[in-house]
Protein backbone atom coordinates (compact mmCIF):
# COMPACT_ATOMS: atom_id res chain seq x y z
CA UNK A 1 0.00 0.00 0.00
CA UNK A 2 1.68 3.24 -1.12
CA UNK A 3 1.63 6.56 0.74
CA UNK A 4 -0.99 8.25 -1.46
CA UNK A 5 -3.42 5.34 -1.01
CA UNK A 6 -2.79 5.20 2.69
CA UNK A 7 -3.53 8.92 3.06
CA UNK A 8 -6.72 8.63 0.99
CA UNK A 9 -7.77 5.61 3.02
CA UNK A 10 -7.07 7.39 6.34
CA UNK A 11 -9.20 10.31 5.22
CA UNK A 12 -12.08 8.13 4.03
CA UNK A 13 -12.08 5.90 7.14
CA UNK A 14 -11.94 8.93 9.45
CA UNK A 15 -14.98 10.40 7.76
CA UNK A 16 -16.85 7.07 7.87
CA UNK A 17 -15.99 6.52 11.54
CA UNK A 18 -16.70 10.12 12.53
CA UNK A 19 -13.41 10.21 14.41
CA UNK A 20 -9.76 10.23 13.28
CA UNK A 21 -8.58 6.84 11.99
CA UNK A 22 -4.88 6.31 11.39
CA UNK A 23 -3.52 3.17 9.70
CA UNK A 24 -0.31 1.80 11.18
CA UNK A 25 1.01 -1.53 9.97
CA UNK A 26 -0.60 -3.08 6.86
CA UNK A 27 0.24 -6.50 5.47
CA UNK A 28 -1.27 -8.65 2.75
CA UNK A 29 -2.83 -11.79 4.21
CA UNK A 30 -2.92 -14.98 2.13
CA UNK A 31 -5.96 -14.12 0.04
CA UNK A 32 -8.15 -16.11 -2.32
CA UNK A 33 -7.97 -16.23 -6.10
CA UNK A 34 -10.59 -13.52 -6.31
CA UNK A 35 -9.90 -10.96 -3.63
CA UNK A 36 -7.19 -9.41 -1.50
CA UNK A 37 -7.26 -9.27 2.27
CA UNK A 38 -5.09 -6.80 4.14
CA UNK A 39 -4.46 -6.99 7.86
CA UNK A 40 -4.37 -3.41 9.10
CA UNK A 41 -3.60 -2.08 12.55
CA UNK A 42 -5.36 1.21 13.15
CA UNK A 43 -6.04 3.72 15.84
CA UNK A 44 -9.65 4.94 15.97
CA UNK A 45 -10.02 8.04 18.09
CA UNK A 46 -6.65 7.16 19.59
CA UNK A 47 -7.54 3.57 20.55
CA UNK A 48 -5.77 0.65 18.86
CA UNK A 49 -7.89 -1.78 16.81
CA UNK A 50 -7.09 -4.68 14.47
CA UNK A 51 -9.02 -4.74 11.18
CA UNK A 52 -9.10 -6.57 7.88
CA UNK A 53 -9.59 -4.68 4.63
CA UNK A 54 -11.07 -6.76 1.82
CA UNK A 55 -10.95 -5.74 -1.81
CA UNK A 56 -10.96 -7.25 -5.30
CA UNK A 57 -8.10 -8.63 -7.32
CA UNK A 58 -7.78 -7.34 -10.86
CA UNK A 59 -9.43 -10.41 -12.38
CA UNK A 60 -12.72 -11.21 -10.68
CA UNK A 61 -14.85 -14.29 -11.26
CA UNK A 62 -18.05 -13.14 -12.86
CA UNK A 63 -20.04 -15.60 -10.75
CA UNK A 64 -18.95 -14.06 -7.47
CA UNK A 65 -20.64 -11.12 -5.79
CA UNK A 66 -19.03 -7.67 -5.60
CA UNK A 67 -17.49 -6.52 -2.32
CA UNK A 68 -20.45 -4.25 -1.52
CA UNK A 69 -22.86 -7.18 -1.73
CA UNK A 70 -20.56 -9.28 0.42
CA UNK A 71 -20.63 -6.49 3.01
CA UNK A 72 -24.45 -6.52 3.05
CA UNK A 73 -24.37 -10.31 3.56
CA UNK A 74 -21.89 -9.94 6.40
CA UNK A 75 -24.19 -7.42 8.08
CA UNK A 76 -27.19 -9.72 7.66
CA UNK A 77 -25.21 -12.63 9.08
CA UNK A 78 -23.88 -10.55 11.98
CA UNK A 79 -27.47 -9.56 12.85
CA UNK A 80 -28.56 -13.23 12.67
CA UNK A 81 -25.89 -14.12 15.28
CA UNK A 82 -23.69 -15.97 12.81
CA UNK A 83 -20.11 -15.83 14.04
CA UNK A 84 -18.60 -13.45 11.51
CA UNK A 85 -16.09 -10.62 11.81
CA UNK A 86 -17.98 -7.47 12.73
CA UNK A 87 -18.51 -5.48 9.52
CA UNK A 88 -17.40 -1.87 10.04
CA UNK A 89 -17.42 0.28 6.90
CA UNK A 90 -17.95 -0.24 3.20
CA UNK A 91 -16.65 1.99 0.41
CA UNK A 92 -18.19 1.76 -3.06
CA UNK A 93 -15.93 4.48 -4.44
CA UNK A 94 -13.23 2.77 -6.51
CA UNK A 95 -11.07 5.92 -6.56
CA UNK A 96 -9.93 5.62 -2.92
CA UNK A 97 -7.73 2.52 -3.27
CA UNK A 98 -8.46 1.42 -6.85
CA UNK A 99 -11.44 -0.84 -6.16
CA UNK A 100 -14.41 -0.94 -3.79
CA UNK A 101 -13.55 -2.35 -0.38
CA UNK A 102 -14.86 -2.93 3.09
CA UNK A 103 -13.29 -3.23 6.51
CA UNK A 104 -14.19 -5.62 9.28
CA UNK A 105 -12.78 -6.43 12.67
CA UNK A 106 -9.97 -9.01 12.66
CA UNK A 107 -10.74 -12.22 14.55
CA UNK A 108 -8.25 -14.66 16.05
CA UNK A 109 -7.77 -18.18 14.74
CA UNK A 110 -6.56 -20.10 11.72
CA UNK A 111 -8.44 -21.01 8.57
CA UNK A 112 -5.69 -23.10 6.95
CA UNK A 113 -7.53 -26.25 5.93
CA UNK A 114 -4.69 -28.77 6.00
CA UNK A 115 -3.55 -27.57 9.41
CA UNK A 116 -7.07 -27.87 10.85
CA UNK A 117 -7.54 -31.28 9.24
CA UNK A 118 -4.27 -32.46 10.77
CA UNK A 119 -5.26 -31.25 14.23
CA UNK A 120 -8.68 -32.92 13.93
CA UNK A 121 -7.15 -36.19 12.69
CA UNK A 122 -4.81 -36.26 15.70
CA UNK A 123 -7.93 -36.19 17.90
CA UNK A 124 -9.66 -38.88 15.86
CA UNK A 125 -12.15 -36.19 14.85
CA UNK A 126 -13.23 -32.99 16.56
CA UNK A 127 -16.96 -33.50 17.22
CA UNK A 128 -17.19 -30.30 19.25
CA UNK A 129 -15.83 -28.15 16.43
CA UNK A 130 -18.10 -29.80 13.87
CA UNK A 131 -21.17 -29.35 16.10
CA UNK A 132 -20.26 -25.69 16.32
CA UNK A 133 -19.99 -25.53 12.51
CA UNK A 134 -23.47 -27.08 12.23
CA UNK A 135 -24.87 -24.43 14.58
CA UNK A 136 -23.34 -21.66 12.51
CA UNK A 137 -24.82 -23.10 9.36
CA UNK A 138 -28.30 -23.27 10.90
CA UNK A 139 -28.01 -19.61 11.91
CA UNK A 140 -27.13 -18.66 8.34
CA UNK A 141 -30.18 -20.59 7.15
CA UNK A 142 -32.41 -18.63 9.54
CA UNK A 143 -32.06 -15.77 7.03
CA UNK A 144 -34.93 -16.17 4.56
CA UNK A 145 -36.34 -14.17 1.65
CA UNK A 146 -37.68 -11.65 0.95
CA UNK A 147 -35.05 -9.22 2.22
CA UNK A 148 -34.72 -5.68 0.87
CA UNK A 149 -31.12 -5.48 2.09
CA UNK A 150 -30.27 -8.60 0.05
CA UNK A 151 -32.26 -7.67 -3.07
CA UNK A 152 -29.11 -8.16 -5.21
CA UNK A 153 -29.54 -11.92 -4.69
CA UNK A 154 -32.58 -11.84 -6.97
CA UNK A 155 -35.63 -14.04 -6.66
CA UNK A 156 -35.18 -17.43 -4.99
CA UNK A 157 -35.43 -20.47 -7.28
CA UNK A 158 -38.73 -22.36 -7.18
CA UNK A 159 -36.79 -25.64 -6.99
CA UNK A 160 -33.13 -25.31 -5.99
CA UNK A 161 -32.22 -28.83 -7.18
CA UNK A 162 -33.72 -28.36 -10.64
CA UNK A 163 -32.13 -24.91 -10.87
CA UNK A 164 -28.74 -26.36 -9.92
CA UNK A 165 -28.81 -28.87 -12.78
CA UNK A 166 -29.95 -26.20 -15.24
CA UNK A 167 -27.27 -23.71 -14.17
CA UNK A 168 -24.46 -26.28 -14.30
CA UNK A 169 -25.47 -27.40 -17.80
CA UNK A 170 -25.54 -23.80 -18.90
CA UNK A 171 -22.02 -23.27 -17.60
CA UNK A 172 -20.76 -26.46 -19.23
CA UNK A 173 -22.28 -25.40 -22.54
CA UNK A 174 -20.76 -21.93 -22.24
CA UNK A 175 -17.32 -23.43 -21.49
CA UNK A 176 -17.56 -25.66 -24.55
CA UNK A 177 -15.39 -28.52 -23.25
CA UNK A 178 -17.33 -31.80 -23.26
CA UNK A 179 -17.39 -33.32 -19.76
CA UNK A 180 -19.09 -36.73 -20.00
CA UNK A 181 -18.60 -37.58 -16.31
CA UNK A 182 -20.15 -34.30 -15.17
CA UNK A 183 -23.08 -34.96 -17.51
CA UNK A 184 -23.36 -38.43 -15.95
CA UNK A 185 -23.57 -36.84 -12.51
CA UNK A 186 -26.09 -34.19 -13.56
CA UNK A 187 -28.26 -36.79 -15.21
CA UNK A 188 -28.21 -38.80 -11.96
CA UNK A 189 -29.36 -35.70 -10.05
CA UNK A 190 -32.19 -35.34 -12.53
CA UNK A 191 -33.14 -39.02 -12.01
CA UNK A 192 -33.12 -38.70 -8.20
CA UNK A 193 -34.71 -35.30 -7.53
CA UNK A 194 -35.24 -33.96 -4.02
CA UNK A 195 -38.57 -32.22 -3.43
CA UNK A 196 -38.14 -28.45 -3.09
CA UNK A 197 -38.00 -26.79 0.34
CA UNK A 198 -38.68 -23.19 1.31
CA UNK A 199 -35.60 -21.20 0.26
CA UNK A 200 -33.04 -19.96 2.78
CA UNK A 201 -29.78 -18.06 2.53
CA UNK A 202 -27.03 -20.50 1.51
CA UNK A 203 -23.43 -19.50 2.07
CA UNK A 204 -22.36 -21.72 -0.86
CA UNK A 205 -18.72 -21.99 0.16
CA UNK A 206 -19.12 -23.18 3.75
CA UNK A 207 -16.17 -25.54 4.04
CA UNK A 208 -12.96 -26.18 5.90
CA UNK A 209 -10.66 -23.40 4.72
CA UNK A 210 -13.39 -20.77 4.96
CA UNK A 211 -13.94 -21.25 8.69
CA UNK A 212 -11.68 -19.40 11.09
CA UNK A 213 -11.08 -21.71 14.03
CA UNK A 214 -9.54 -21.36 17.46
CA UNK A 215 -9.42 -24.42 19.69
CA UNK A 216 -12.71 -26.25 19.18
CA UNK A 217 -14.67 -23.15 18.21
CA UNK A 218 -15.49 -21.38 14.96
CA UNK A 219 -14.33 -17.79 15.37
CA UNK A 220 -15.57 -16.63 11.94
CA UNK A 221 -17.41 -17.86 8.86
CA UNK A 222 -15.54 -16.25 5.96
CA UNK A 223 -15.94 -15.67 2.21
CA UNK A 224 -19.57 -14.81 1.51
CA UNK A 225 -19.17 -14.03 -2.15
CA UNK A 226 -21.08 -17.06 -3.47
CA UNK A 227 -24.11 -16.72 -1.19
CA UNK A 228 -27.54 -17.21 -2.78
CA UNK A 229 -31.09 -18.31 -1.94
CA UNK A 230 -31.38 -22.10 -2.07
CA UNK A 231 -31.82 -25.44 -0.33
CA UNK A 232 -30.11 -25.49 3.10
CA UNK A 233 -28.83 -29.00 2.33
CA UNK A 234 -26.65 -27.52 -0.42
CA UNK A 235 -24.43 -26.08 2.36
CA UNK A 236 -24.49 -29.32 4.38
CA UNK A 237 -23.59 -31.30 1.25
CA UNK A 238 -20.79 -28.90 0.27
CA UNK A 239 -19.24 -29.16 3.75
CA UNK A 240 -19.42 -32.99 3.70
CA UNK A 241 -18.39 -33.64 0.06
CA UNK A 242 -15.33 -35.91 -0.29
CA UNK A 243 -13.37 -33.15 -2.06
CA UNK A 244 -13.42 -30.94 1.05
CA UNK A 245 -12.09 -33.49 3.55
CA UNK A 246 -8.44 -32.58 3.10
CA UNK A 247 -7.10 -36.12 3.29
CA UNK A 248 -9.35 -37.20 6.21
CA UNK A 249 -11.86 -39.18 4.15
CA UNK A 250 -13.32 -40.92 7.20
CA UNK A 251 -14.07 -37.60 8.90
CA UNK A 252 -17.05 -36.92 6.69
CA UNK A 253 -17.86 -33.45 7.98
CA UNK A 254 -15.19 -31.31 6.32
CA UNK A 255 -12.36 -33.67 7.23
CA UNK A 256 -12.81 -32.39 10.78
CA UNK A 257 -15.34 -34.65 12.48
CA UNK A 258 -18.24 -37.06 12.20
CA UNK A 259 -21.22 -36.20 10.05
CA UNK A 260 -23.57 -37.06 12.92
CA UNK A 261 -22.05 -34.27 15.04
CA UNK A 262 -22.55 -31.74 12.24
CA UNK A 263 -26.21 -32.73 11.89
CA UNK A 264 -26.66 -32.67 15.65
CA UNK A 265 -25.24 -29.15 15.84
CA UNK A 266 -27.43 -28.12 12.92
CA UNK A 267 -30.62 -29.35 14.53
CA UNK A 268 -33.77 -31.19 13.48
CA UNK A 269 -34.25 -29.27 10.21
CA UNK A 270 -31.44 -31.29 8.61
CA UNK A 271 -32.75 -34.19 6.52
CA UNK A 272 -29.91 -36.69 5.97
CA UNK A 273 -31.79 -38.32 3.10
CA UNK A 274 -31.19 -35.18 1.01
CA UNK A 275 -27.42 -35.23 1.51
CA UNK A 276 -26.42 -37.75 -1.20
CA UNK A 277 -28.06 -35.48 -3.79
CA UNK A 278 -26.31 -32.35 -2.52
CA UNK A 279 -22.95 -34.03 -1.95
CA UNK A 280 -22.96 -35.20 -5.56
CA UNK A 281 -24.02 -31.68 -6.55
CA UNK A 282 -21.02 -30.36 -4.57
CA UNK A 283 -18.52 -32.52 -6.48
CA UNK A 284 -20.05 -31.44 -9.78
CA UNK A 285 -20.07 -27.78 -8.80
CA UNK A 286 -16.42 -27.79 -7.71
CA UNK A 287 -15.48 -29.54 -10.97
CA UNK A 288 -17.34 -26.90 -13.00
CA UNK A 289 -15.62 -24.10 -11.04
CA UNK A 290 -12.22 -25.79 -11.48
CA UNK A 291 -12.88 -26.14 -15.22
CA UNK A 292 -13.72 -22.45 -15.46
CA UNK A 293 -10.54 -21.54 -13.59
CA UNK A 294 -8.46 -23.73 -15.90
CA UNK A 295 -10.16 -22.08 -18.86
CA UNK A 296 -9.05 -18.66 -17.63
CA UNK A 297 -5.48 -19.90 -17.94
CA UNK A 298 -6.02 -21.70 -21.25
CA UNK A 299 -7.72 -18.70 -22.86
CA UNK A 300 -4.79 -16.46 -21.98
CA UNK A 301 -7.14 -14.24 -19.97
CA UNK A 302 -5.10 -14.81 -16.84
CA UNK A 303 -2.22 -17.23 -17.18
CA UNK A 304 -0.69 -18.74 -14.07
CA UNK A 305 0.28 -21.95 -12.31
CA UNK A 306 -2.49 -21.91 -9.73
CA UNK A 307 -5.27 -21.71 -12.32
CA UNK A 308 -3.51 -24.24 -14.57
CA UNK A 309 -3.20 -26.76 -11.72
CA UNK A 310 -6.78 -26.24 -10.59
CA UNK A 311 -7.94 -27.87 -13.82
CA UNK A 312 -6.00 -30.99 -12.81
CA UNK A 313 -8.24 -31.41 -9.76
CA UNK A 314 -11.09 -32.38 -12.09
CA UNK A 315 -10.13 -36.04 -12.75
CA UNK A 316 -10.18 -36.83 -9.02
CA UNK A 317 -13.58 -35.15 -8.73
CA UNK A 318 -14.75 -37.32 -11.62
CA UNK A 319 -13.87 -40.46 -9.66
CA UNK A 320 -15.84 -39.05 -6.71
CA UNK A 321 -18.79 -38.29 -8.98
CA UNK A 322 -18.88 -41.79 -10.48
CA UNK A 323 -18.84 -43.34 -6.99
CA UNK A 324 -21.52 -40.94 -5.75
CA UNK A 325 -23.78 -41.77 -8.71
CA UNK A 326 -23.42 -45.48 -7.88
CA UNK A 327 -24.33 -44.76 -4.24
CA UNK A 328 -27.32 -42.69 -5.23
CA UNK A 329 -28.56 -45.45 -7.55
CA UNK A 330 -27.95 -48.14 -4.91
CA UNK A 331 -29.93 -46.21 -2.29
CA UNK A 332 -32.98 -45.92 -4.44
CA UNK A 333 -32.72 -49.42 -5.96
CA UNK B 1 16.61 -39.17 -33.74
CA UNK B 2 16.28 -37.00 -30.64
CA UNK B 3 19.11 -36.48 -28.20
CA UNK B 4 19.04 -38.14 -24.81
CA UNK B 5 18.24 -37.53 -21.97
CA UNK B 6 14.65 -37.60 -23.14
CA UNK B 7 11.74 -35.44 -21.99
CA UNK B 8 10.87 -37.64 -19.01
CA UNK B 9 14.45 -37.66 -17.76
CA UNK B 10 14.82 -33.88 -18.18
CA UNK B 11 11.58 -33.17 -16.36
CA UNK B 12 12.53 -35.48 -13.48
CA UNK B 13 15.97 -33.90 -13.23
CA UNK B 14 14.58 -30.37 -13.34
CA UNK B 15 12.04 -31.25 -10.64
CA UNK B 16 14.76 -32.64 -8.36
CA UNK B 17 16.79 -29.50 -8.87
CA UNK B 18 13.78 -27.30 -8.10
CA UNK B 19 12.83 -29.14 -4.91
CA UNK B 20 16.28 -29.96 -3.56
CA UNK B 21 18.44 -26.99 -4.59
CA UNK B 22 16.21 -24.05 -5.44
CA UNK B 23 13.36 -24.39 -2.94
CA UNK B 24 15.54 -24.26 0.20
CA UNK B 25 17.21 -21.09 -1.12
CA UNK B 26 13.93 -19.32 -1.88
CA UNK B 27 12.26 -16.90 0.55
CA UNK B 28 9.23 -18.40 2.31
CA UNK B 29 6.65 -16.43 0.32
CA UNK B 30 7.80 -18.17 -2.90
CA UNK B 31 7.69 -21.74 -1.54
CA UNK B 32 4.09 -22.27 -2.56
CA UNK B 33 4.79 -21.14 -6.14
CA UNK B 34 7.86 -23.41 -6.29
CA UNK B 35 5.86 -26.38 -5.02
CA UNK B 36 3.20 -25.69 -7.61
CA UNK B 37 5.91 -25.64 -10.30
CA UNK B 38 7.20 -29.00 -9.04
CA UNK B 39 3.64 -30.36 -9.13
CA UNK B 40 3.17 -29.12 -12.71
CA UNK B 41 6.39 -30.88 -13.76
CA UNK B 42 5.20 -34.10 -12.10
CA UNK B 43 1.88 -33.99 -13.95
CA UNK B 44 3.63 -33.32 -17.25
CA UNK B 45 5.99 -36.27 -16.60
CA UNK B 46 3.10 -38.64 -15.94
CA UNK B 47 1.36 -37.47 -19.11
CA UNK B 48 4.21 -38.75 -21.29
CA UNK B 49 3.42 -42.50 -21.03
CA UNK B 50 -0.37 -42.04 -20.80
CA UNK B 51 -2.07 -43.52 -23.85
CA UNK B 52 -5.68 -42.47 -24.41
CA UNK B 53 -5.90 -44.33 -27.77
CA UNK B 54 -7.56 -47.55 -26.48
CA UNK B 55 -10.19 -45.54 -24.62
CA UNK B 56 -10.74 -43.29 -27.63
CA UNK B 57 -11.46 -46.45 -29.65
CA UNK B 58 -14.04 -47.58 -27.08
CA UNK B 59 -15.54 -44.10 -27.07
CA UNK B 60 -15.91 -44.29 -30.86
CA UNK B 61 -18.01 -47.44 -30.36
CA UNK B 62 -20.50 -45.50 -28.23
CA UNK B 63 -20.63 -42.03 -29.78
CA UNK B 64 -19.10 -39.89 -32.49
CA UNK B 65 -16.71 -38.12 -30.10
CA UNK B 66 -16.48 -36.80 -26.51
CA UNK B 67 -18.97 -34.02 -27.26
CA UNK B 68 -21.40 -36.53 -28.75
CA UNK B 69 -20.93 -38.83 -25.75
CA UNK B 70 -21.64 -35.95 -23.35
CA UNK B 71 -24.73 -34.92 -25.29
CA UNK B 72 -26.07 -38.49 -25.41
CA UNK B 73 -25.58 -38.91 -21.66
CA UNK B 74 -27.50 -35.68 -21.07
CA UNK B 75 -30.27 -36.89 -23.37
CA UNK B 76 -30.62 -40.06 -21.28
CA UNK B 77 -29.38 -42.49 -23.90
CA UNK B 78 -27.26 -44.39 -21.32
CA UNK B 79 -29.73 -44.26 -18.43
CA UNK B 80 -29.87 -47.26 -16.08
CA UNK B 81 -31.83 -49.94 -17.89
CA UNK B 82 -30.71 -48.77 -21.34
CA UNK B 83 -28.89 -51.48 -23.35
CA UNK B 84 -25.49 -49.74 -23.27
CA UNK B 85 -25.67 -48.34 -19.72
CA UNK B 86 -23.02 -50.67 -18.27
CA UNK B 87 -20.71 -50.13 -21.23
CA UNK B 88 -20.94 -46.36 -20.86
CA UNK B 89 -20.41 -46.55 -17.08
CA UNK B 90 -17.32 -48.73 -17.52
CA UNK B 91 -15.86 -46.39 -20.14
CA UNK B 92 -16.42 -43.33 -17.93
CA UNK B 93 -14.72 -45.09 -15.04
CA UNK B 94 -11.72 -46.09 -17.16
CA UNK B 95 -11.45 -42.60 -18.64
CA UNK B 96 -11.53 -41.03 -15.18
CA UNK B 97 -8.91 -43.51 -13.98
CA UNK B 98 -6.59 -42.74 -16.89
CA UNK B 99 -7.05 -39.00 -16.30
CA UNK B 100 -6.32 -39.51 -12.58
CA UNK B 101 -3.18 -41.51 -13.35
CA UNK B 102 -1.80 -38.27 -14.82
CA UNK B 103 -3.44 -35.55 -12.71
CA UNK B 104 -3.94 -37.17 -9.29
CA UNK B 105 -2.47 -40.68 -8.98
CA UNK B 106 -3.02 -40.71 -5.22
CA UNK B 107 -6.76 -40.82 -5.88
CA UNK B 108 -6.30 -44.27 -7.43
CA UNK B 109 -4.93 -45.86 -4.27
Amino acid sequence: MDEARRAALNAWLSQAAGTPVEIGAASLLSGGAIQQNWAISVTRGGAAEEWVLRTDNAATLTVSLPRTAEYALLRAAFSADVTVPEPLFCCEDASIIGAPFFVMRRVPGTATAFRLAKLAAALGGDAELVRHAGKEMARIHSIVPPRDDLAFLGAPPADAGVEFVRAMRERLDAAGTPRPVLEWGLFALERHPVPPLAPVLCHNDFRTGNLMVEGHAVTAVLDWEFAAWGDPHADLGWFCAPCWRFGNLALEAGGLGPRAALLEGYGPAADPSRLPFWELAASIRWAVIAADQGARHLSGQERGLELALTAHIIPELELDILRQVEDLDARSA
Amino acid sequence: MLEAPDAADLLATARDSLLQKLLPALPAHLHYEARMAANAIAIASRAIPADPAPLAARLAELAEDAAGFAARIRAGEFAPGAPRHAEAAALLRDMARLRCSVSAPRALR
